[in-house]
């Protein structure tokens, strides 16, 4: 009778023992699901911004049979004709990379059956170091040489390297920047979800790294195959920035910062690349964001001259965050810039219309029209009030006069306008240089040079097609 | 419910007791003491970073050194604690006292153990607290996911807790059990070694390399798994909606519960006939 | 009178790691002791009172025989164990709490809540004498006051046994007194005692019955005047030559105490008093005083346990 409660005891121990072996087991396998949904969140992150492919690994192999799979079993959503390039091909799956409202489909696919096979040559290849993107897989089971001693430690591999970090900072302050580079690699390498080392590091990259470099002439600059660029030394640090960071975006598909930084920080800031400022802050936008994020996609849509879309979303944001400074302030002011450039922009295509129309009464027409836009322009303008508005208005009757032959005068006028209003500068004396050309002014040395860089073009040694 | 309520009675008031006595032990209370230095003390970590750095690196050397801090400290507050609250009792013989009372052996331990929990709990509750205050004065926002990674680390502490309880249940003196709560700490975080040892063995053919390998894949599989729990990291970077980790959190509970229990009944095994 | 506590043929063997090294701590117990008395368990060290109480409190388990308490074979029921008070030997109590707490803890294990455990506290705090230290922390305690309270806390649920493991051990004269009174009055009170010592004179002071227990087994049982004997007496002389003593000493009168002069003569079992006296004045010897002697305890137990170890030998 004694012994008999011993045995239910023990039976009990053993049950409960199985069990917690069962459930542990279940956790093994979702934390290899988890493994394999962040290596794909990565994939096709890179599948769908970056396009990079290394032959070395086995990243495109195993993506093509992910997304294959993945065709049929995700949503098909839209392009986004701010980030993705028109024309083309691109899968579902990294379609959806990116878009957090998605992650559940992602991770269900990831975690289901339809991917067995897939998931299993994954674990095999980043056993074997074959996967370019999988590298932050902290469970041992999936990582080459077994144990991660950093494990021991609970969260002694992101202490590690907020420690490395700080060696990075005293080399910054020591200005060893070549031992910089490699310290930071090692940094999100230890923790690959350190957002902060990524832009803090971009940002010593494009700005501290390069502030005393001179610029290099065109004709010593070499072709970058990767990012289709001739760099020069410059440029060589701004694309190491923009490298750390899609490195970033692609362990951290979900952080607005990082968008944020390539879009604004590097190209806005450094490489006046609109084109990418705009991909990279619409997708920022997709993300939780601060409120500042929208305003700068906004302004880089304007460089880019989609006046169009900066309006629309200069309207979308006074509705979004009504009574805020900016939505009382700056969004109304850059509402009517964006109208009067529209109008501007009308007018132009109507002139040239104009210009092209066979039928003399068609041109009138259409002159007419762009008189009536030009007129629209202008009313925007006066009511703008602004120095920018103002050269606006300037650079409106400068045009208007080089047209009527009056170049001289034209030129007269946007000399003033550039004094009175220095932040558009350099778009005036490009209009002067213009101008002055079309009028067989003599050019001034400046100018000149100018116009020997243009001419010299884009082109650098080893550019293709060169 | 009148009957579960009366054989929990005395193990509550074990429990309470428990508690109160544990949190005056000298060496707890030096590692709470030292834990909340280092989290005070990673206030003053910043001074090694650049002052005019824009993003708030202090932030990120903040919380990861609390959260290193929190889990070491913790793991040995749950360890010298489990260790020592049996078998204090039976070197001290406040437990002749306690078990010629109408409480029964498997009450009496659930009470110590619940004492045991009671003690860690509040411990991270302390640690935690500070560390909340630490940010809160940097940041001003409640970190509130915070709360979930120091959740989990509780979790994976139960583990070691409970197979460290049920060892010290068969020693007359704390050190022992000390000794082996660390060592099932170690096993526990180093299991995936195990597994590891699995899938090379069998390269020679032999017998016994096979045997090696298919010992360790048995043991791979019944030991806790710990490292799972490093989870807690992921929660302090994430931002946003992140589906693994909603769906690994309440497997890692239950696991740990399980094994909780497993090692409770451990433990009872041993106690209930043991001879005092 | 009901018998409260019995053991029938109780082994108690602790396994070593060989079976050379086993020890056979208890061997066939045979104890009975009735309600209401005060039972003397005496022994030197090791000599097993202490594996007997814990067996009795299910702390350790018999090899073989059988234990009733109350009549009832199941001793580690909440039944039994409710009235049973126990005073281990030399155990601590956690000094940061204050007297009246420790009580309400150990009350609260006994399922004493509310009104009745406050009810008991106070009385225990009463009984042991303990009123006007109740709200001190027991860090300030004597070691008296701390024995008080572990007498309090064994008597919180006001059990029908009592079982005190050496009560008096390491105490004062002063407290050992007031201990002694408190478990005469709880005796008065109808209540059964067990208490081991094996210090004789407090259990001489209060038994009513006592049994010797030595290596492990019992060796006499029986009230005090049943155990002791009477039939000896003593004769206190002066002026004794050592020659004389000698030869006193061949006729089984020996000298039990001197002080200066004066001689106490202990005269053996078997001589009458007139045959002594005649003797004595035979030697010329001033007699002082003549007296019936009674054995102590102390010679009793002696007098056991050197038969025991006698009897050892001769087997071995």
């Amino acid at each position: 009778m004694k012994r008999q409660p011993n045995i239910v005891v023990i039976v009990a121990f053993i049950a409960t023992l199985a069990l917690g072996s069962l459930i542990g087991r279940h956790v093994d396998q979702l934390r290899r699901a988890e493994a394999f949904y962040r290596w794909i969140l990565a994939a096709a992150a890179n599948e769908r911004l970056f396009a990079e492919e290394n032959p070395d690994y086995k990243d495109k192999e195993l993506y093509d049979s992910v997304s294959s799979v993945a065709e049929s079993r995700l949503p098909e959503l839209a392009l986004d004709t701010k980030v993705d390039q028109p024309g083309r091909k691109l899968s579902r799956l990294g379609r959806l990379a990116g878009e957090p409202d998605y992650a559940d489909e992602i991770w269900n696919l990831a975690r289901g059956n339809d991917l067995v096979q897939q998931r299993q040559s994954f674990l095999d290849y980043a056993r074997g170091r074959k996967l370019q993107l999988a590298k932050d897989i902290q469970y041992a089971e999936a990582q080459a040489g077994g144990v991660n001693v950093f494990n021991l430690f609970f969260g002694f591999r992101k202490v590690a390297a907020t420690f490395v970090w700080i060696q990075v900072d005293r080399y910054w302050h020591q200005g060893m920047l070549y031992r910089m580079i490699p310290m930071m690699r090692t940094c999100v390498y230890l923790d690959p979800n350190f957002v902060d080392a990524y832009l803090l590091g971009a940002w010593h990259l494009a700005y501290n790294a390069t502030a005393k470099m001179p610029d290099t002439p065109q004709a010593l600059r070499k072709w970058d195959a990767k990012h289709e660029a001739c760099v020069g030394e410059k440029e060589r640090y701004y694309y190491l920035a923009v490298d750390f960071l899609r490195n970033g975006i692609q362990h951290n598909p979900y952080n607005y910062q990082l968008y944020f930084d390539l879009g604004f920080s590097v190209y806005k800031q450094k490489l006046k690349d609109y084109v990418n400022a705009v991909k990279y802050l619409s997708l920022a936008v997709q993300q939780y964001h601060q409120v500042w994020v929208p305003r700068q996609l906004y302004i880089c849509e304007e460089l880019n001259g989609q006046y169009e879309e900066a309006l629309a979303g200069w309207q979308d944001y006074i509705q979004r965050y009504p009574g805020t400074q900016s939505a009382l302030d700056t969004a109304p002011r850059f509402i009517l810039r964006n109208k009067a450039l529209i109008y501007e922009k009308e007018m132009r295509k109507a002139r040239e219309a104009a210009k092209a129309a066979a039928d003399p009464q068609e041109a009138e027409k259409l002159r007419a029209a762009a008189e009536d836009f030009k007129q629209k322009a202008l009313q925007v303008w006066d009511e703008m009030k602004e120095p920018f508005s103002e050269y606006r208005k300037s650079r409106l009757q400068a045009q208007e006069m080089a047209e009527a032959g009056r170049y001289m005068e034209a030129v007269g006028i946007l000399e003033k306008a550039r004094w009175e209003d220095p932040a558009d500068f350099d778009d005036a004396a490009d209009l002067i240089i213009e101008i002055k050309l079309a009028g067989n002014l003599p050019l001034s040395v400046s100018e000149k040079k100018a116009v020997l860089r243009k001419q010299e073009g884009e082109t650098c040694p080893g550019m293709p097609g060169k | 419910m009148k009957a579960v309520v009366d054989y929990i009675r005395g193990p509550w008031c074990i429990a309470i007791y428990t508690w109160r006595e544990g949190m005056r032990k000298k060496t707890l209370v030096g590692f709470l003491i030292l834990s909340l230095l280092v989290i005070f003390g990673s206030n003053f970590m910043s001074s090694f970073l650049d002052p005019s750095s824009e993003t708030d690196m202090e932030l990120k050397l903040i919380k990861d050194i609390c959260v290193t801090a929190i889990a070491i400290f913790g793991m040995l507050i749950t360890v010298f604690i489990s260790a020592s609250v049996v078998p204090a009792e039976m070197d001290n013989k406040v437990i002749y006292t306690v078990l010629s009372k109408p409480v029964r052996r498997g009450q009496y331990l659930l009470g110590k153990f619940l004492g045991v929990q009671l003690i860690i709990l509040i411990n991270l509750a302390l640690m935690g607290s500070l560390f909340f205050l630490a940010l809160y004065a940097r940041q001003h926002v409640l970190p509130t996911l915070l709360l979930w990674s120091i959740f989990l680390t509780y979790f994976s502490f139960l583990i070691v807790s409970a197979f460290t309880f049920a060892v010290s249940c068969a020693s007359t003196s704390s050190v022992l059990p000390t000794i082996a709560g660390l060592f099932i700490y170690l096993t526990g975080t180093l299991t995936e070694y195990l597994n590891d040892v699995f899938t090379r063995s069998g390269q020679s053919g032999a017998f016994i390399d096979k045997l090696v390998g298919y010992m360790a894949w048995c043991l791979y599989n019944v030991l806790p798994n710990l490292a799972r729990y490093d989870l807690k990291t992921q929660i302090v970077d994430r931002a946003v909606n992140d589906p693994p980790t909603d769906a690994l959190i309440p497997w890692l509970v239950l696991m740990a519960l399980v094994y909780a229990l497993s090692g409770f009944l451990m433990a009872y095994i041993i106690f209930r006939r043991k001879e005092l | 009178m009901s018998v409260v506590i019995e053991t029938k043929n109780l082994n108690k063997i602790y396994e070593g790691a060989r079976r050379r090294q086993d020890l056979h701590a208890l061997k066939d117990l045979n104890l009975s002791i009735p309600a209401g008395e005060i039972f003397g368990y005496l022994g030197p060290n090791g000599s097993g009172k202490t594996t007997t109480i814990k067996m009795l409190l299910s702390l350790i388990f018999p090899t073989s025989g059988e234990i009733r308490i109350l009549g009832s074979k199941d001793i580690s029921s909440a039944k039994v164990k409710r009235s049973i008070g126990y005073l281990p030997e030399g155990a601590y109590y956690p000094d940061f709490l204050r007297g009246e707490e420790i009580l309400e803890y150990y009350g609260k294990l006994y399922g004493l809540t509310g009104k009745d455990l406050k009810r008991r506290v106070d009385a225990v705090i009463d009984v042991v004498g303990m009123s006007h230290a109740r709200n001190r922390l027991l860090r300030g305690y004597s070691k008296g006051m701390r024995q008080r309270i572990g007498l309090a806390q064994a008597l919180i649920s006001d059990p029908q046994i009592l079982i005190l493991d050496e009560p008096t051990t390491g105490l004062d004269p002063i407290a050992r007194k007031e201990i002694r009174d408190i478990l005469a009055q709880l005796r008065d009170q109808g209540k059964t005692l067990l208490i081991s010592s094996h210090e004789l004179l407090e259990v001489e002071l209060i038994s009513d019955r006592v049994g010797i227990l030595f290596e492990g087994v019992l060796q006499t049982m029986g009230t005090l005047n049943e155990l002791l004997t009477e039939r000896e007496f003593s004769i206190e002389v002066t002026g004794a030559t050592e020659a004389a003593l000698s030869r006193l000493a061949e006729k089984g009168i020996s000298v039990e105490d001197r002080v200066g002069d004066k001689l106490k003569l202990r005269v053996a079992e078997g001589h009458s008093s007139y045959e002594a006296l005649e003797l004595c004045r035979a030697e010329n010897l001033n007699l002082h005083s003549v007296a019936p002697r009674r054995e102590t305890l102390e010679e009793l137990f002696v007098r056991v346990v050197g038969a025991a170890e006698a009897k050892r030998r001769q087997a071995a």
